[in-house]
């Protein structure tokens, strides 16, 4: 096809929809010949109609932060973003909801929330270029999901288009729903394989009136000692925000301190943070260090360095010759201390760096490997047969293309595979939407 | 040897010989009138037959039989629901999973519990409480409804303002799917499995998308602390913006129920009088849990927001007996309606909490319009009402009254943009007010994902979801049976 031709067509399809040809192509795929930029969810109808009854396939992106999770193609005929959607909708301060449009950054949202005291309890990766409605499809989520859940327990309506152009509503405004099924929860993490969110409703948490990190690091060799603590710390009354789990790669990178790390967050009235704190520094195990994280700043830093420590797609790496690859990792609780303490072990055996943490209280973990292409290769295959053998999986968030049509990034089919087709064929029968970027090829 | 059955009817043979013997099945009329209908019993009907299977194999393998042989089947568990989910309106074969009640395994130290789904949900907290463990979604009829009930319904419970609702707690099921196939999704319990989340859609879907045979739920460490408040105001708006006025101070808690006069009468005149003033317009019941450290700050500011909103009373409880006693007043709430009322009809709509005093006294308008008595019971913190609206059946036309006054109820609870149920399920009770809240293209992308689960819709058909020729039908049978209270044996909210 001639992209020249194409975009006229599409021009002459959509003359008020601003649209552009596509620049020059990064490694990570999922981009489109033309990039579309719709401002009206009219727009968005009348795009995915037209691709629906004219055989083309989309790519629907935010801002494209995750560029590089699932996809095996280089290029979709149209790539349709979302990065001028935004905006707030409706702010019910006092019912403590909110509406936004889908292309609304993370951090625009959460900066907008603050002066009502007010959140949404996600912490994903990326805040400022990840789209809220990319969160959303993707699922994402950070370690304070131990204490907030995740985007199933935040968001309680969307809007999402079918690409026959139909507008559908799940959930609502409420906080509680049980009417028909409950349809947000297969629209959160499907990856935009089944419509396009223009917008989402979440549920809000007031801002916590304190906040508190404990970091403790641990001596070389005392894995039993880490395992012993965090289940008494599991067992106790407290009632840690996160319980994250850094390796020596990470913990360097975010204090200093090359060595497994407990980070042990707080959030709540002052009285109880303070206490709760103190509890820690009662357990302290010997041999071991404690810092506290107290001061507005330093918490701030530490949140932020940690959320944009995974590569993404906007930044993009072609100046090195590296090879980026993220990875999310859900095991058992317990079982993070041994994919943590896995991670750092390949790290060594393999030359690459692997930066890695994992919630004890939740059970996934996020891995960031980077070095040349055959070892961040084979340190993925090396790491789904750990946790093959925990039993859980691995999904690749961000990988280059060209790795991605190596590996399967969504792991091993499930035997109810044909439910999602049945899904996917129902909504989305001509395969419009985001193809193959999803669990077994959908 | 074949087995002794006072039946000819084939299909009872065959299902007797898959649950191994008589005991595991009733098809006699006599026996059979307990399950024509559930909590909600303005409508019933006779099922071909119950059968209880022991284990997951014996519910596939009457689902196969089912499935080969067109016959339609429901699964039931405790019969406590209140939207008749579980009432077999096309003559179903029932799968009662009551027998199926194992505590299969704990492991607390990943925090979860698994399951079989006629294990009863208070059975699961008293079993791990001496290790400081509960289960959070508490129903109020959760000393005996079902946690595979509770997954159906994707049940509600007065703390699940701070803690979520089922469906927040559900790790893993062993689903068998209509067609006899049995499927394990996340049975280890791990979050985020890869693929569309058919954990969220199955839970709540009301028995419609498959039977769940095992539930790997989470399981939480009991709070350090509670403390609960009891606030009685002189008007119901006073009351209605305290709710608000706690949720805005930043305050997240555990609970936060609402009672209005004419409930007061009743739960006062009921089996758990507690000597709440008899002519207060409102109460609030509030608990806070947590840090103890952190609690007597939180219940200092909520008892300066009552103030601030003309508390007449505010108590904080001195003792778990009181607190004890606080709660049976109000998880009885709706069976005690029994005791100023010959009958009861109960909704369950929500509304944005802010909407409060605006939806209050529209229902009080509704009250007025059809000359009924609606008491108010709520989980005002998340803004879930239960309207009760009172009622004598046996004086004629005020059953249709009652019906025609609970619709209005969730009309108005629609119309500020609001649900038409918070945690009791549509069921067939609601099918009709689904338009209230979803367009018919809507309504089709929900029926498109029952037909990839249950493309024969044999599996509890006609429910949930409004096609216009049942509809009316149900409706006009609803309108010709009259409800009595002391029917009601299952009450809950």
């Amino acid at each position: 096809m001639v992209v020249k031709e194409f975009i006229s067509e599409l021009r002459t399809a959509f003359p008020d929809v601003e649209m552009e040809q596509a620049q020059t192509n990064c490694d990570l795929g999922n981009n489109g010949y033309v990039h579309v930029y719709p401002k009206s969810e009219d727009e968005i109808v009348t795009i995915l109609q037209y691709a629906n009854e004219h055989g083309k396939k989309i790519v629907v992106q935010g801002n494209g932060s995750k560029k590089g999770f699932g996809g095996e193609k280089e290029t979709a005929d149209i790539l349709l973003s979302l990065s001028k959607y935004k905006g707030i909708v409706e702010h019910g301060a006092g019912d403590m909801t909110v509406t936004v449009k889908s292309g609304t950054s993370f951090q625009e949202l959460q900066e907008f929330l603050s002066e009502y005291k007010q959140q949404v309890s996600l912490d994903p990766s990326w805040p400022k270029y990840a789209s809220i409605g990319g969160v959303i499809a993707s699922n994402d989520s950070g370690p304070k999901r131990l204490g907030y859940g995740s985007a199933r327990d935040a968001v309680i309506g969307l809007r999402i288009i079918y690409p026959d152009g139909t507008i559908i509503r799940s959930g609502g405004k409420v906080v509680k729903n049980v009417a028909g099924y409950d349809m947000n929860k297969m629209y959160i993490g499907s990856m935009g394989t089944l419509g396009v969110f223009t917008e989402v409703t979440l549920k809000l948490r007031p801002l916590p009136k304190k906040e508190s990190v404990v970091l403790i690091s641990f001596p070389e060799g005392s894995f039993e000692d880490i395992h012993a603590f965090a289940v008494k710390i599991l067992d106790s009354m407290m009632e840690p925000v996160s319980l994250e789990f850094l390796n020596p790669s990470l913990a360097q990178k975010l204090i200093g301190k090359k060595q497994f790390t407990l980070a042990i967050s707080f959030e709540d009235v002052e009285s109880s943070v303070d206490y709760q704190v103190k509890m820690i520094q009662d357990m302290k195990p010997d041999q071991t260090t404690l810092s506290i994280l107290l001061d507005n700043e330093e918490l701030q830093s530490f949140w932020n360095q940690l959320y944009s420590i995974s590569p993404n797609g906007v930044e993009g790496n072609l100046e090195t010759k590296e090879t980026e690859a993220c990875l999310k990792v859900g095991v058992k609780n317990l079982s993070v201390l041994n994919v943590i303490r896995d991670g750092q072990m390949l790290q060594d055996s393999h030359n690459l760096v692997v930066t890695a943490h994992g919630g004890l209280g939740h059970g996934i973990c996020q891995l960031n490997l980077k070095g040349a292409r055959e070892d961040v290769a084979s340190v993925i295959t090396n790491l789904c047969q750990i946790v093959g053998r925990l039993k859980g999986y691995v999904i690749i968030k961000h990988a280059p293309l060209s790795l991605r049509q190596e590996i399967n990034v969504w792991g091993d089919k499930p035997t109810y595979l044909f439910l999602m087709e049945g899904i996917k064929s129902k909504i989305d029968p001509n395969h419009v939407l985001n193809e193959k970027r999803f669990l077994g090829g959908i | 040897m074949p087995l002794k059955l006072k039946t000819k009817d084939k299909h009872i043979k065959k299902l007797a010989e898959i649950v191994n013997g008589p005991k595991s099945i009733l098809y006699l009329k006599e026996d059979l009138l307990a399950y024509d209908c559930d909590g909600f019993t303005i409508h019933r009907h006779m099922p071909k037959a119950v059968v209880f299977p022991k284990n997951t194999e014996e519910v596939a393998a009457i689902v196969k039989y089912c499935a080969s042989h067109n016959l339609p089947f429901l699964a039931r568990g405790a019969g406590t629901g209140l939207s008749g989910g579980a009432i077999p309106i096309n003559e179903e074969v029932i799968i009662s999973l009551v027998r199926m009640k194992r505590l299969v395994h704990v492991d607390l130290e990943n925090r979860r519990a698994v399951v079989e789904p006629g294990f009863v949900n208070l059975k699961l907290t008293n079993s791990i409480s001496e290790k400081g463990y509960y289960y959070a979604p508490d129903p109020s009829s959760q000393y005996c409804c079902t946690i595979g009930g509770n997954v159906a319904e994707n049940a509600g419970g007065a703390h699940c303002l701070k803690y979520g609702v089922t469906t927040n707690h559900i790790l893993g099921l062993e689903v068998v799917l209509p067609n006899g196939e049995i499927i394990e999704i996340s049975s280890d319990g791990i979050p985020d499995a890869p693929g569309y989340d058919l954990l969220g859609l199955l839970t709540g879907s009301e028995g419609t998308l498959g039977i769940v045979t095992k539930i790997t739920v989470r399981i939480l460490k009991n709070p350090e602390a509670k403390q609960t408040v009891l606030a009685y105001f002189d008007k119901v708006s006073d009351g209605s913006y305290a709710v608000s006025d706690i949720i805005s101070a930043g305050i997240v808690p555990a609970a936060l129920e609402m009672m209005d006069k004419i409930a007061i009468e009743g739960v006062e005149a009921a089996s758990f009088p507690v000597g709440h003033p008899k002519d207060i317009a409102a109460l609030l019941l509030i608990e806070v849990d947590g840090i103890e450290a952190g609690i007597d700050e939180q219940i200092k500011e909520i008892l300066e927001v009552c103030k601030k909103r003309n508390v007449r009373e505010v108590k904080v409880a001195q003792n778990e007996q009181e607190r004890a006693r606080w709660w049976a007043n109000r998880k009885t709430g709706f069976g005690a309606m029994g005791a100023i009322s010959p009958d009861y009809l109960v909704q369950d709509g929500v509304i944005p909490r802010s909407k409060l005093p605006e939806v209050l006294e529209r229902i009080n308008q509704v009250s007025e319009e059809v000359g009924l008595r609606i008491a108010n019971i709520f989980h005002a913190g998340d803004g879930n009402l239960h309207p009760l609206v009172l009622f004598d059946s046996r004086k004629p036309g005020e059953t249709e009254k009652a019906l025609k006054a609970g619709t209005a109820c969730l009309k108005a609870c629609a119309d500020v943009g609001g649900s038409i149920t918070g945690e009791h399920g549509v069921g067939i009770e609601k099918m009709e007010e689904m338009r209230f809240v979803f367009n018919e293209e809507e309504i089709q992308a929900q029926t498109a994902i029952r037909e990839v689960f249950n493309p024969k819709n044999l599996l509890n058909a006609g429910k949930i979801f409004p096609s216009p020729g049942r509809c009316v039908e149900i409706k006009k049978e609803m309108k010709a049976t009259s409800v009595k209270s002391e029917e009601k044996l299952l009450e809950f909210s």
